[in-house]
């Protein structure tokens, strides 16, 4: 608050016409590809593709959302993403919550170590593990199933999840701690009874981050599940051209609006939470 | 070295206040730890060991019905440093990284210096606008992209077009073109990557602490001045660990590159991690894409290296 009225004071105003007016060009510059999106969406095929294009639908339609929906994989391709993507958030949740719940209320021998190494595999290239993973994968059979999928997910997310809800543990005082322990409570039961109903915004934060990471993932999907009835979500709009008819645009933006929002929601959800996140090492390119 | 007086004696007892002091080793942290760790050493470390153990040998389509492959020494690295494509690939993902990061950071620290400036309302449509942009799949995005740059129907060619500056671009195939390429994939990294450096760097500037700056002006430092050298030497660690998680990010870049001109046209945009993925999935030298992503991941791992003594330097505590 002080801080903010002495700002407005100092040198540089706010809210002065040329900031607002740079402000305005660059919102402009970075929403329109946005706005183009859900504009071709929202076209009746006519209109998407003219020699002048049209900055707003003449007259809107849900068509393409409805054939984009109607597309006889569409459901299927849902229901793969729905349960890849839930299994990761589940493995990458709980078994994050007792490795967190280990990292930050106990001293140990190793425990920086295993600290360091886990940044470390955070940062790896997802291309690193794509091979042997696949290799392996295709020797035990798991190549194409939604279990083989789920861990190749939870490889990337886990370390990420451990990241993020080790500093919602920190953040818990340790005097609740010493106080139930003078009660007379055992080490599990500190942890059931009271640090996990605690950081349950920190499960929250990362199945956020989870939940992202593996719905959007295109590069893991696109090698391990290569029939169609096995695609999720991100290879189903990729592939959302025809030889015949070319690429619908409408219907491909349709998709991709459809694929974004739940997305976009939850970025927004968690605005706050992102910029600590992602510095960790969160969401990836 | 050791010239700091005994005060600091009296603490090295004393543990963290995060950290429950406990007088005997307890099992309890390795007893949480292990379904993570388990799950770690099957899925990330064997496989990392199995990728350097691939990467000496000759795994090929084949090898995948039969399993049987050779052992080749270090063959597959020798024909790799041998192969003209491996070294353009090489120095195509340095200078397009290169590229990539000083765009995004340049753009950022901008627009993060812009947020300052603004009254709430016009600061938090900004905010959202930019959210916006980051969070777009990058799948969606480079979809949107392509349609953006369609030749013939494409916003982007009659927008520019319409200015007139370099003629008629109606039927520019940007994908078509090695310059041009680049150029819309680098659009698009950037448009996605300047979102995360401006709001963190907007986080830091309202950080620094304002006597600094007037203190300067009182000095008579113009308004350059004042952010060469109060603002940016406060906001240099910040630039640093952007820079290098940048750096890892878009050195890793596949989906944009991928799915807006597959690496071509011929290779041109044919970087380390899109001529790995080709070699081991498209053309099934296994062995060999083993090779080229120990290699990749190596790099990598250097910069990585340099971030966490970053990270560990600007106080995060371990």
């Amino acid at each position: 608050m002080n801080n903010r009225l002495r700002r407005s004071r100092a040198g540089n105003p706010k809210g002065g016409a040329l900031a607002n007016a740079i402000a305005v060009a660059f919102c402009l510059v970075w929403v329109f590809p946005v706005y183009w999106m859900v504009n071709t969406a929202f076209k009746p095929r006519s209109e998407a593709m003219t020699s002048t294009p049209l900055f707003l639908p003449k007259s809107p339609t849900l068509s393409n959302f409805d054939a984009a929906i109607n597309q006889t994989t569409f459901y299927r391709t849902l229901w793969n993403s729905l349960i890849v993507v839930g299994g990761t958030v589940l493995l990458a949740v709980v078994l994050g919550m007792f490795a967190a719940a280990a990292l930050s209320r106990f001293r140990f021998r190793g425990r920086r170590a295993i600290m360091v190494a886990i940044l470390i595999v955070q940062m790896l290239p997802g291309s690193a593990l794509l091979i042997p993973t696949f290799l392996v994968f295709n020797r035990v059979g798991l190549l194409g199933t939604y279990a083989g999928l789920i861990l190749a997910y939870v490889a990337v997310v886990l370390p990420f999840s451990i990241w993020v809800m080790r500093g919602f543990f920190i953040a818990v005082p340790v005097e609740i701690e010493e106080a139930a322990r003078i009660d007379g409570a055992s080490t599990w039961q500190i942890l059931y009874k009271i640090l996990f109903p605690l950081v349950a915004p920190g499960m929250v934060a990362s199945s956020i981050f989870a939940f992202i990471a593996a719905w959007n993932d295109y590069l893991v999907a696109y090698t391990f599940m290569k029939d169609q009835d096995q695609y999720t979500l991100p290879v189903w709009l990729a592939s959302f051209s025809t030889p015949i008819t070319g690429t619908d645009f409408g219907g491909q933006m349709a998709g991709s609006v459809i694929f974004s929002l739940p997305v976009v929601v939850f970025f927004l959800i968690i605005q706050r939470k992102l910029v600590s996140g992602v510095s960790a090492g969160a969401v990836k390119g | 070295m050791t010239t700091q007086p005994l005060a600091g004696t009296s603490r090295t007892s004393r543990l963290r206040p995060h950290a429950p002091s406990r007088r005997r080793p307890s099992w309890a942290p390795w007893w949480l730890l292990s379904p993570a760790g388990l799950v770690m050493l099957t899925v990330t470390a064997a496989p990392i060991v199995f990728l350097i153990y691939t990467s000496f040998t000759d795994y090929s389509q084949r090898s995948l019905f039969t399993g049987t492959y050779h052992q080749v020494g270090l063959r597959q690295y020798t024909a790799l440093f041998d192969d003209p494509q491996f070294w353009q690939a090489l120095l195509r993902s340095v200078l397009f990284t290169a590229a990539m990061v000083a765009g995004s950071i340049a753009v950022g620290t901008a627009v993060a210096q812009l947020l300052t400036r603004l009254a709430t309302a016009m600061r938090l449509t900004v905010t959202i606008v930019l959210i916006l942009a980051w969070a777009m799949p990058t799948v969606a995005s480079s979809l949107v992209w392509k349609w953006l740059f369609q030749p013939g129907y494409g916003v982007v060619n009659w927008l520019l077009t319409q200015a007139g500056v370099f003629g008629d671009m109606t039927n520019t195939d940007w994908a078509n073109d090695p310059f041009l390429a680049y150029l819309s994939i680098w659009l698009l990294i950037v448009w996605q990557a300047v979102p995360f450096i401006a709001l963190t760097l907007y986080a830091a500037l309202t950080q620094l602490p304002l006597e600094l700056q007037e203190a300067a002006r009182l000095d008579g430092a113009g308004e350059f001045r004042v952010w060469w050298s109060v603002t940016l030497p406060f906001l240099r660690p910040t630039l640093m660990l952007v820079a290098l998680l940048s750096v890892i990010w878009d050195f890793n870049v596949f989906n944009q590159i991928w799915l807006v001109s597959a690496g071509g046209p011929d290779s041109a945009t044919t970087t380390l991690g899109i001529f790995a993925y080709r070699t081991a999935f498209v053309a099934f030298r296994i062995g060999q894409g083993a090779a080229l992503s120990v290699i990749t991941t190596a790099i990598l791992v250097a910069v990585t290296a340099l971030y966490i003594r970053n990270l560990l330097r600007s106080g995060e505590d371990l």
